[in-house]
Parts: C-alpha cells; sequence; structure tokens
C-alpha cells in the first residue's frame, strides 16, 4: 500500500494499547477481525489511555491524524470517553478518532459484525429504525447499516428557545414511514407528544474553533433571511449557528446536555466538570488527512498550508477564504514545481490534487434554485462556483448560519428509489408532505407542496423557506467517514460528485472529477 | 449600483441635463420575466417592455445595492430610462429597483449564452467566483454618538409584498446599535405597503394587512435579538402608499 509516515511509526504504541483494550471481546469471538485490529482502532466506551498528541490511522485513500494539542488527556473518568449513560454508549461510541471523529458505515457494518449487532451504537432509541422494531435483528437497523443514519427525534410543533411553541408556517404529513416511527402512537406525529423522526449522519467532532468562532458572518440577525440569532444562554452572545444539520444548539455545551440525554440516555444534568472535560477535548481535537495513496505526505514542512490537523489548529477561524487572497483551502507555492525527491507518480497525484483544487474555487457553474444561495443577492440562476456555497477558510463550510438547500433531502433532487411495476425494492427513507399554510409566502423555488425525507432547519423554524435546508459539515477527514450529506445519500466521494453534477447541470469531465475527487479526499 | 459607480463620469453631463418633466417622462415601471445574459465574466440581468429591452444590472456578491431577480419568477422594475449606451444589448435604467414578485411564474426561463458582441463596458466589481479579497461594495462603519442623545430614525425598505430578507440585517443591526448606545427607552415603529402605477396604467397595491404585519415583525426581530429594554410603540398604516419603491416600507423612530 503505502509507507506509513515516520511520525505515525512512533505513535504506533498508543495506537496497539488502545486498540488492544478495545478489540479484548471481540477478538475472542472473531479471531479474524483482531488481524485488523491495526488498521481500524475502535474505540470502545471506557477505554483507559492517554490520548496521545498525534494518532494515524489508515483509510482507503491513505491516512488521516488526530492532533490533541496541548497536554495529553486521560479518557478514564473522561465524560467523553466513559459510558455515563444507561446503554452503554459515549460520545466516543459515535464519535471515533479513526473515522475523523465522525463514524464511518464501514465502522458500522464491521461493528455489527464483530459483536454480532451488540454494540452500545445499536442501542434502540437511536440506533435503530424504529424502538419499536425487534432488537438484534439487522432489518431493524437498515438505515445506520446500510447509510449511517442515526434516528434523530424532534417535537412537533417546535419550541422557541424559551420552551414557547412556534406557529409553524405549514402543516406537515407522513407520506411514507418505512420505519414506522412517524406513524407510531408512541413516537410519531399523532402521538400525545407529537415528534418527527428524520435520520442523520453524525457530524465531526473535530476542529471546532470553526464551527463554533465569533468572527466574519456573526451579528444578532441571520444573514440569509433577517431572523434574530441563537444567541449563547450563558453570554447572550450571537452564534455562528453552524452545529448540527439543523443549526438547534447554538452552543457546544447546549448541544452535549442533548446528546447526553439523548445518544447515551444519561438520566440528569452533566455535571459542570463533565461538560467542561467534554469542552476542553471537543477544542483541543483536530483532524484531517495527512497522507495520500501515491501522493505521499500532505504534511511535509513547507507542503500545502491547506493540509493536516496542525494547520487546522494554527489557521484563522471564521474568515472568508472565497477569494485570491487567502483561499478556502490554501494550496501555497510548495507544490507548484517538482521536487528532486518526488517519484513521477508522487508529483503526477501532487498535481492532481492542485487541479481538483482549481475546480473547486474557479470552475463556474450556473447554481439554480437554492434557498438561502440563490436569494442572498446573487440572483437565480447565479454563475459561481464550489467555494461561493463553501467559503469559509481551512473548513469549506458557509461563514455563518450555513444552511442551505441543496437538493439532499427535498424532491426532485434526493436519492429515491424508483417507484414501478418490475422492482420490489423499497424506498428506506421516510417521506413528508410539507403544505405551506395560505397567507405565508410560497417556497420560491418549490411552491406551497414540498416533498421532502427531512426539513431540515424548518422542523426548528417552522419557516416553510427552510424546508430542506441542511447545514453544511466540514470538507474535513471525508476519506475517513463515508458515506456523505446529512442523510448518508452519497456512498463515495464520487457519488457526492455526481450528485452535484447532475443537480446543477456542470458536466464535468472525467479528468475533473478524478482531480476534485483526489483533492476532496486530500482534506 | 455597480453601474452608476463606474459609470459615474458619463453619465455626469448628461444627469445634470434632465429636468424634472423629463424624469417623470422617462419614469417605468412594468412587471415582465427576467432575462439573464451570461457574458465572458458575469451575468449580465435584463427585461422586456413593450418590446424593447433594458438592462438591470449584474450579478456581483450580497454586498452589492443591486441583487438581480430570479427565473421562475416576474420581476417588477422601477427605474428612469436613460439615453446611455446600451450594455449587454439592454438600455441602462437609471435608479433600478427590482423586486421578485413572490408568485411562481415558470415560463420565466430565458437564459441567453455569451456572445461576443456583449461584454460589459467595465470592470465587475466581483468576478463570477472568488473575490479579489474584498466584497465588492463597503460600507461606512457607523459613528460613534455623543450625547445629548437625539432621536434618529431609520428606515426598511422592502421588496414588493415582501417581509424581512437577506438585506435587512444591516438596517436592523444599525437600530440596535443606536439603541443600545444611547440606551434608547423607546422604539417607535410605523409599517406602510405600497401601491405602484405601472407605466401601463394599471395599479399594483400589496397586498392587504402587510402594514401590520412588517411593524409587528420588525418590533419582534428587535427583541427577538436582545434589545428588550426600550418600550416598543408599534402602529401601521394600511392605506395603500400611491408611489416609488419607497414606500415599501416601515419607519423606526429610536428615542433616548
Ligand atoms: C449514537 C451516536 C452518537 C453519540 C453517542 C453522540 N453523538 Fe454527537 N452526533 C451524532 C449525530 C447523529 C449528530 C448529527 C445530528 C444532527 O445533525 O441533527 C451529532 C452531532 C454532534 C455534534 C455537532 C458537530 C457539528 O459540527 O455540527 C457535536 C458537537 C456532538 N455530536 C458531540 C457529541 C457529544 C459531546 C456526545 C456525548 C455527550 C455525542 N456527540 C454523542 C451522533 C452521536
Ligand atoms: C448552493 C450551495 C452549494 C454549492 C454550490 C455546493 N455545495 Fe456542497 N454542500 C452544500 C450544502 C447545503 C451541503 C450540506 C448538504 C447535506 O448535508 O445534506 C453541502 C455539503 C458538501 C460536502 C460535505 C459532505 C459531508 O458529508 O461532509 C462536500 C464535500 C461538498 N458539499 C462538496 C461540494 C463541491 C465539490 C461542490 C462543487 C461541485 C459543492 N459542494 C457545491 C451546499 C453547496
Amino acid at each position: 500500500m503505502f509507507r506509513r509516515l515516520p511520525g505515525a511509526v512512533l505513535l504506533g504504541s498508543a495506537l496497539v494499547f488502545g486498540a488492544g483494550v478495545a478489540f479484548q471481546v471481540s477478538a475472542q469471538s472473531e479471531p479474524e477481525i483482531a488481524a485488523r485490529a491495526g488498521e481500524r482502532e475502535w474505540w470502545s466506551p471506557g477505554i483507559d489511555m492517554t490520548v496521545p498528541e498525534m494518532l494515524t490511522y489508515s483509510n482507503s485513500w491513505g491516512e488521516l491524524s488526530i492532533y490533541t494539542e496541548g497536554a495529553p488527556i486521560a479518557t478514564k473518568g473522561h465524560a467523553f470517553f466513559e459510558p455515563i449513560g444507561a446503554n452503554g454508549r459515549a460520545c466516543v461510541s459515535c464519535h471515533q478518532p479513526a473515522d475523523g471523529m465522525g463514524l464511518s458505515v464501514a465502522s458500522i457494518q464491521q461493528r455489527w459484525k464483530e459483536t454480532k449487532g451488540k454494540d452500545p451504537i445499536f442501542a434502540m432509541v437511536d440506533g435503530a429504525n424504529c424502538p419499536t422494531l425487534p432488537p438484534g435483528d439487522a432489518a431493524s437497523h437498515s438505515l445506520l447499516l446500510n447509510r449511517g443514519l442515526f434516528r434523530i427525534s424532534l417535537p412537533w410543533p417546535p419550541r422557541d428557545p424559551n420552551g414557547k411553541a412556534i406557529d409553524p408556517e405549514f402543516t406537515i404529513e407522513v407520506v411514507r414511514d418505512p420505519t414506522g416511527c412517524n406513524t407510531d402512537a408512541r413516537y410519531g406525529l399523532t402521538s400525545d407528544q407529537p415528534r418527527i423522526s428524520v435520520y442523520r449522519r453524525p457530524r465531526p467532532v473535530a476542529n471546532v474553533k470553526y464551527t463554533t468562532h465569533q468572527n466574519f458572518g456573526v451579528s444578532p440577525f441571520i444573514g440569509k433571511n433577517g431572523l434574530p440569532t441563537a444567541r449563547d444562554p450563558e453570554t447572550g452572545r450571537p452564534t455562528s449557528m453552524n452545529l448540527m444539520s439543523d443549526a438547534r444548539f447554538p452552543t457546544l455545551k447546549v448541544q452535549m446536555r442533548d446528546a447526553a440525554a439523548t445518544h447515551l440516555e444519561f438520566k440528569g444534568r452533566l455535571t459542570a466538570r463533565q461538560m467542561s472535560q467534554i469542552e476542553d477535548f471537543e477544542r483541543r481535537v483536530y483532524a484531517a488527512q495527512v497522507s495520500l495513496v501515491q501522493a505521499g505526505s500532505l504534511v511535509e514542512p513547507d507542503g500545502p498550508p491547506a493540509f493536516g490537523p496542525r494547520n487546522l489548529a494554527r489557521g484563522e477561524a471564521g474568515v472568508l477564504g472565497n477569494n485570491t487572497t487567502r483561499f478556502v483551502f490554501p494550496m501555497g507555492d510548495a507544490w507548484k514545481v517538482a521536487k528532486p525527491s518526488e517519484t513521477p507518480e508522487q508529483r503526477a497525484k501532487r498535481e492532481a490534487i492542485l487541479r481538483g483544487q482549481d475546480i473547486f474555487m474557479f470552475r463556474t457553474f450556473w447554481i439554480r434554485d437554492s434557498m438561502h444561495l440563490n436569494t442572498v443577492g446573487l440572483g437565480n440562476p447565479t454563475k459561481r462556483t464550489c467555494a461561493t456555497c463553501h467559503g469559509m477558510h481551512m473548513t469549506g463550510m458557509d461563514a455563518a448560519n450555513g444552511w442551505m438547500d441543496l437538493g439532499t433531502t427535498n424532491l426532485p433532487w434526493a436519492k429515491e428509489v424508483p417507484v414501478n411495476p418490475w422492482t420490489d425494492k423499497k424506498a428506506e427513507m421516510p417521506l413528508f408532505k410539507v403544505t405551506c399554510k395560505a397567507g405565508v409566502p410560497a417556497h420560491p423555488y418549490l411552491g406551497r407542496i414540498i416533498y421532502t425525507q427531512d426539513p431540515g432547519r424548518a422542523l426548528i423554524s417552522g419557516k416553510c423557506n427552510d424546508v430542506g435546508t441542511i447545514v453544511m459539515q466540514q470538507f474535513r477527514a471525508l476519506a475517513s467517514r463515508a458515506p456523505y450529506f446529512s442523510n448518508g445519500s452519497a456512498a463515495s466521494i464520487r457519488e457526492l460528485i455526481d450528485f452535484y453534477d447532475r443537480r446543477y447541470n456542470i458536466q464535468f469531465t472525467e479528468q475533473e472529477r478524478l482531480d476534485l475527487e483526489i483533492f476532496l479526499a486530500s482534506l | 449600483m455597480e453601474r452608476a459607480v463606474v459609470l459615474r463620469g458619463l453619465l455626469l453631463a448628461s444627469l445634470a441635463l434632465h429636468s424634472a418633466a423629463s424624469a417623470a417622462e422617462d419614469h417605468l415601471a412594468f412587471v415582465s420575466c427576467p432575462i439573464v445574459r451570461d457574458t465572458k465574466t458575469v451575468p449580465c440581468w435584463l427585461a422586456e417592455h413593450e418590446g424593447e429591452t433594458y438592462y438591470l444590472g449584474i450579478q456581483t456578491d450580497v454586498s452589492a445595492p443591486f441583487s438581480p431577480p430570479s427565473l421562475g419568477h416576474k420581476v417588477l422594475v422601477e427605474g428612469e430610462k436613460t439615453d446611455e449606451p446600451r450594455i449587454c444589448g439592454g438600455i441602462p435604467l437609471r435608479n433600478v429597483i427590482v423586486s421578485v414578485m413572490p408568485e411562481r411564474a415558470d415560463y420565466c426561463q430565458t437564459l441567453l449564452m455569451a456572445e461576443d458582441r456583449y461584454t460589459l463596458p467595465f470592470e465587475s466589481p466581483r468576478p463570477p467566483g472568488p473575490s479579489r479579497g474584498r466584497l465588492a461594495f463597503s460600507f461606512p462603519e457607523p459613528e460613534k454618538v455623543m450625547p445629548p442623545y437625539k432621536s434618529r430614525s431609520f428606515q426598511l425598505r422592502y421588496d414588493f409584498d415582501g417581509t424581512v430578507g437577506f438585506r435587512h440585517p444591516r438596517s436592523l443591526v444599525a437600530v440596535m446599535e443606536y439603541a443600545s448606545q444611547i440606551n434608547a427607552r423607546s422604539i417607535v415603529i410605523k409599517g406602510y405597503r405600497g401601491r405602484t402605477i405601472l407605466s401601463n396604467g394599471e395599479a399594483l397595491t400589496e397586498r392587504e394587512g402587510l402594514a401590520e404585519l412588517r411593524a409587528k415583525e420588525a418590533a419582534n426581530l428587535l427583541q427577538g435579538a436582545g434589545l428588550t429594554s426600550p418600550e416598543y410603540v408599534v402602529t401601521w398604516d394600511d392605506e395603500p402608499q400611491t408611489g416609488d419603491a419607497s414606500q415599501r416600507r416601515i419607519e423606526i423612530s429610536v428615542d433616548p
């Protein structure tokens, strides 16, 4: 395959130690898995180790590093790593270092095999399509096993930060309920406390100074629609509203209380100590690719400043990079000319990465009918590039309140199973019909009736215009955490690129696809 | 307007000659499908009215005073005809205000390809991709307020039939900043709705109840953003105000 980086070899002992603990259970039942332990290290809740400064893991594209800035962290007694709730999970269960602090579907499938479905990630509460289904049956966990999706159950109608019910601009019906949860008497929309279940990917918990910055675009009013910005309940300050697919939590603290209560089934309140442990780790951990097959190291001392977790730790947070003075992902000059030490393959791959970056920044296409992009002064359509939406320096997120409708969850663009007389294939995702109420302006692109698999931000705001808008994730550790998009609808980077090609009729050439793919994999 | 910035030199002479009477004659207000024409750089936006093509403006970025309209919707165009050289094949309009009509108009889909004969006669303030390190337009920093504090009024303008949108944060922030600097005792908001007389004589009136909706919405926005200490006096006049785009507005007075 490829050489391990010198730094990674040095850290090997820490890896083996961590993995050894984690794999004790599985090694007894399925010995062939143990042999792979060096490749994909699973961190089980309650793991007892010291998180080293640098951890390196392989993935199909090369290697990823997790860099923990500052003093080493002991996982014993640490609220991010301990199974503090009732179901045996810890935060780390779904935010795995080897998966770039997210959770790949490959890891999920491997855990299913190794533990015969007993790993706490499969807890019925949200690790199953619906808690009502028979446990231990793969079919009950199909969305998690096939697409890496956890169930997110949200109250309907939504409530404002003071707990007051919001009067939504639309009504919502369940058109299709393959998981059974949205029509369930206890969990569904018609229960005493109506709730809606949507299915989403874990998001990477790393590089959080970028996702929680207080810089460009943070204002008392949301730059996309003029509504008040969610504020930090402790300080009263406006936030960047870039956490979660729907920005429902303004800060890491508010988020972790909910994560503990829902994902971990933790009863009671996290203590101040537990909260500061979690936030301290979240704020110190960085994740990014560090090497790429054939291209070699991405993090040589004079290498491109976009790459690797140390550069992320050094980078300026919350500034625009959609410009030629700073760049979203700055490449610098290091790779512009061949070095004597480079092999021809290495040179070719590095040039492909540079071309991919150019496509991301400069390859124009017509961006059309995308809510909160075409509606913010650019016109519809607008001739722009990937970096128009993905403009934040170092992460490729939107600088603030980054929810937009790309069509990943709204029809007609969302991934759907064809319906016809010649197939038995059934849709896996729920489908909702949203009807904008009379007297409310219709959605500018989708009209009054919208079909969606996940209303996204609209489940929080109650706004018609927010239906299917999703907060973009950072472009980091992509190679370690497939599938992509909040609903896991793109199985690979290639499928993600194909989605854009269809959505905006970009007409990428094969070469452009390859270049863009390798560029995204190197982040 | 980007056009105004670039063409200022050219326009000055002709501007001086314009009498009030001819300005009224040159005033245009019409609703039609917008047309987008690609160019070698950024797209330009046009609209047709009575067999003539008018140039509205170009794509720049969020900072621009001119925001291009939307295919799939008609556009209300208000402005004054000029005798300046055509841009992108259209007659330039002065003081142009475009307003995306809320209803879908699926047949408004004209996207014209770039042709060598249609080039922008000026450099676009923003290329069709990354900027050159700054937004296309910049705004002056609000000046520090010194006592004795006075009442100050602010105006928020709206798209036809529109409520709050992406262009309002700037004004709303200005209201909030002034209110907190002077420790405002009261915020008086008055809402209006507009009526535009189109060039064909028809009257286009904003929906009923909008004056109230706009006024109440603004109060909710300011309070929601944390400006809760002043007392709010919210009124509205739902009688349609006949005139230009400036009638689609609310007035906010911030009082010490
Ligand atoms: C069962 C899996 C699971 C567990 C356990 C879990 N999470 Fe998550 N996490 C998710 C999912 C799914 C999302 C995305 C949800 C959404 O977008 O609505 C997420 C999102 C996040 C985010 C937002 C990241 C971003 O940039 O948007 C943070 C922060 C986070 N989790 C922290 C935690 C913490 C802290 C814990 C432990 C208290 C925890 N998670 C436990 C699945 C999990
Ligand atoms: C109109 C705005 C827009 C444009 C243009 C755009 N994106 Fe996105 N992108 C989004 C949104 C919104 C999401 C989140 C969607 C979701 O998760 O469902 C996203 C998500 C992503 C992700 C994150 C996936 C993950 O799971 O972490 C990647 C990578 C990405 N886009 C790449 C691109 C590339 C490459 C291009 C250019 C071909 C591009 N985007 C153009 C809005 C845009």
